[in-house]
């Protein structure tokens, strides 16, 4: 149950009793979750993007800031964080909208419970990921930032398989030179293989190799 | 050579002087009669004084009795003055003779003998010359395409006589001739035009050539022909020299006298002689065949020879006549067009206009009519809210029984939320059946049959592929109700738009609707049948009851609210299955108001 622990169901929606009920089903299948009577109010308790925030079930219709425009909000300051749409009767087009803008489901009232479960669920883990994925990414950065610039040279050339004569002569520098750099580059970013490192540079950045 | 011939020299003068002399001196007495002798002054007057003088004196010697009197004319002069009897003989070449001959009855009695033994029948032709080396140019038909020089398309010698050989070649020259140039008199003035290459070729007189020995070598002849006994080359026939010719009142005794004195002139050497009358028939075919001169009818009057003539202007005419009816035609074309777009532009802007009213007309209609539309979105809404609520505890109950996880508590509170929006819920309902009843009670006198064909109008307007609607109307005619009019409209409406979403997939034949009216005791019956496919018993049962549907999207109040109408108007609303084949009936009973 770590996956539920670690992530917070943020719930917003303005019909108390709506809301309730939601939180009465999430914590039916062991979700935490935190509800929030309205955007504004999500907002103050959240000004930024909380690390344990699981996802975001949103009405898409309120009163004062609509479910879309917060959506608009979070994106504008880079939060990475899931929402799960619910909305009303006859707001389909809204649906698609938030969908276009990146939601991660959207829900017609009244719906199954399993519905919004699985919505949820899909949600978090994809959150889940892109954490992970962020966390790595900021690791291998940070290896690979320990390198020289000539060791990098050196580095994306034995990622990408050549051996260390044409390294040389693409450099123009002594294939012993080369040697020792890729020596450091290993040492370095703790790889252990030319394999590896391109693991790590793609890591950093899927495009590294391009 | 007339030319020669009336140089005068001192010696006749001088016996023309002693002759005179010794005229009797009694004879001088005598009142003389004056003798008018037109004579064609054609190379201008002062050469025909020359020529002619002569003549005139010795004719007046030999006829004692009258005083003779030169008049020298040019063509339209002496036909003018013959024609006033202002002349009593002319002296005129063939050409115009024979044409005064038809005008004014002049008669020929002697004809000159220019060389005074020759032949006077065959004495004037025409040469066509041209520069010497010109040999493209041999025969009269080489002229076909070519500029040619004449001194007037008038003249005898100078033209016409060329024209009749090129007429019998089938050269006509105003086509055939690149160019036919008048140059004028003197005939010289032709010889220059051809000299100096403006022309290719021109037309002189015979004889004229020769009688000038600087042009020796300079020009040549063009289609000359033998002639037997005729001095010169000659490119055409010969034709009689000049007559002397009385006119009709001229007396036949001084016609005679003047006959005797002139063929009693003494031939002398470079003398004008006469001799007997020419035959001038040969002028006169001449003339019938180009038809010109006194057969110029000839030409008149066809209409082929008036469209030959006058093509030019003819074609000019029919271009004209055809841009014209072009033009016409295509203005009447566009003024066609642009008279129908306009008036399919008027047509579509009364159309548009008219559907807009109609949907204005319509949008009011149902803005006043329709309970359900004015519910169908906020109703969905605040229902969704309470049924999604309830829907979410009652899940959620059930999910966390099935884990050993339900708590008191939680019943509690869940079935105290469940309970709570149930009541919400029916509070919004009570809502709908209090806004439909406080709608009844705006009763009015309405024919029924107008009634229902407005709502079938309505019906039909809502709808993109109306299907078809028969009324059938067996109340008697006039018969009205005092009803709340939009209502009883909102339930037709209503009946109708199920009808149709029943048979919505059927084939069109199917997709019909009949409206029947009836009477009822102390009242009147509506009935809309359809050809669907019916209703389950079990559904038929429980038609009117709220929320119950047969449609994807339906909200199942449409008859709820139907029925809540027809018991406000004390009537009742009920649906069973047709007895003749598929299809629902529903009916609507209204009585009397009281």
């Amino acid at each position: 149950m770590t996956e539920l622990d670690a992530n917070l169901i943020h719930v917003i929606d303005d019909d108390d009793a709506f809301r309730r009920s939601l939180v009465f089903l999430l914590e039916s299948v062991g979700w935490q979750v935190v509800p929030h009577r309205s955007a504004e109010d999500f907002l103050q308790a959240c000004p930024n993007q909380p690390p344990d925030l699981g996802c975001i079930v949103l009405d898409i219709r309120m009163p004062t800031m609509s479910g879309l425009e917060l959506q608009q909000r979070l994106r504008g300051e880079g939060w990475t964080a899931a929402i799960v749409f619910i909305t009303g009767h006859g707001d389909v087009e809204l649906a698609v909208q938030a969908m276009k803008r990146g939601a991660s489901d959207f829900l017609e009232k009244p719906f199954k419970d399993q519905a919004l479960i699985d919505a949820v669920a899909t949600a978090v883990r994809r959150a889940s990921k892109d954490r992970a994925d962020s966390a790595r990414r900021e690791q291998a950065l940070a290896r690979l930032a320990r390198l020289s610039p000539r060791e990098r040279e050196v580095a994306s050339r034995i990622a990408r398989g050549l051996p260390n004569k044409q390294v040389a002569r693409e450099l123009d520098i002594s294939e012993k030179t080369v040697h020792i750099h890729r020596q450091h580059v290993m040492e370095k970013t703790e790889v252990g293989s030319a394999a590896e490192l391109a693991h790590l540079m793609l890591q950093a950045d899927p495009r590294a190799l391009d | 050579m007339r030319l020669k011939r009336i140089v005068p020299t001192p010696l006749r003068s001088a016996c023309l002087l002693a002759a005179l002399l010794i005229l009797p001196a009694g004879l001088f007495a005598v009142v003389r009669q004056p003798l008018h002798i037109g004579v064609l002054a054609y190379l201008g007057e002062e050469v025909a004084e020359v020529e002619w003088a002569p003549m005139a004196k010795r004719l007046a010697i030999a006829l004692p009795s009258h005083s003779v009197e030169l008049v020298l004319l040019d063509h339209e002069g002496m036909r003018k003055r013959a024609t006033e009897g202002r002349l009593d003989f002319i002296i005129t070449n063939p050409g115009h003779y024979v044409e005064l001959e038809a005008e004014l009855g002049a008669s020929r009695i002697l004809t000159l003998d220019s060389d005074g033994g020759g032949n006077p029948a065959h004495a004037i032709g025409s040469a066509v010359i041209t520069r010497t080396g010109r040999d493209d140019l041999t025969r009269l038909e080489d002229l076909r395409g070519r500029r040619v020089a004449v001194v007037s398309k008038e003249a005898f010698g100078g033209y016409q006589v060329v024209w009749r050989e090129w007429q019998a070649l089938g050269l006509a020259p105003d086509s055939a001739l690149l160019e036919l140039r008048e140059v004028g008199f003197p005939m010289d003035r032709v010889f220059q035009a051809v000299r100096d290459g403006e022309v290719d070729a021109g037309i002189v007189r015979s004889c004229l050539l020769e009688s000038r020995p600087e042009l020796d070598g300079v020009f040549k002849v063009v289609g000359a022909r033998p002639q037997e006994g005729y001095p010169c080359e000659v490119s055409t026939r010969l034709y009689p020299d000049w007559p002397i010719a009385t006119l009709r009142h001229t007396p036949p005794a001084l016609a005679r006298q003047v006959a005797i004195a002139l063929l009693a002139l003494p031939a002398g050497e470079n003398e004008p002689t006469w001799a007997v009358p020419a035959d001038y028939q040969s002028v006169h075919e001449l003339f019938r065949e180009l038809q010109i001169g006194p057969y110029a009818y000839l030409r008149a009057p066809t209409l082929m020879a008036l469209a030959e003539r006058y093509w030019p202007v003819l074609a000019a005419m029919l271009t004209l006549l055809v841009g014209w009816v072009l033009y016409t035609v295509r203005v009447e074309h566009l003024i066609h067009i642009r008279t129908s777009a306009l008036r399919d532009a008027l047509a579509e802007r009364d159309a548009i206009q008219e559907r807009m009213r109609k949907d204005q007309e319509q949008a009011d209609h149902l803005a006043r009519l329709s309970v359900l539309g004015e519910l169908s979105g906020t109703l969905a809404h605040e229902l969704n809210q309470p049924l999604a609520t309830i829907g979410n505890y009652a899940q959620s109950l059930v999910r966390r029984a099935d884990a050993g996880r339900l708590t008191e508590a939680a019943t509690r509170e869940a079935a105290g939320e469940i309970a709570g929006q149930a009541e919400r819920a029916a509070a919004i309902l009570g809502r709908i059946r209090a806004f439909a009843k406080k709608r009844i009670g705006q009763r009015e006198v309405r024919e029924v049959a107008a009634l229902v064909s407005e709502a079938i109008d309505l019906f039909r307007g809502m709808l993109a592929q109306a299907p078809e609607v028969e009324l059938q109307d067996r109340l008697p005619p006039g018969r009205t109700i005092e009803v709340d009019g939009l209502q009883i409209q909102q339930v037709l409406l209503n009946l109708l738009k199920n009808g149709y979403d029943a048979c919505r997939e059927l084939p069109e034949t199917r997709r019909k609707l009949i409206v029947m009216l009836e009477p009822y005791p102390a009242g009147i019956r509506i009935a809309v049948r359809d050809h669907g496919p019916g209703l389950a018993p079990a559904i038929r049962e429980r038609l009117f009851e709220p929320f119950l549907t047969t449609k994807p999207d339906g909200l199942g109040l449409g008859l709820s609210i139907c029925q809540t109408i027809a018991e406000a108007h004390g009537g009742r609303l009920s649906g069973e299955a047709a007895s003749d084949g598929p299809g629902m009936i529903f009916t609507l009973v209204i009585p009397d108001h009281d």
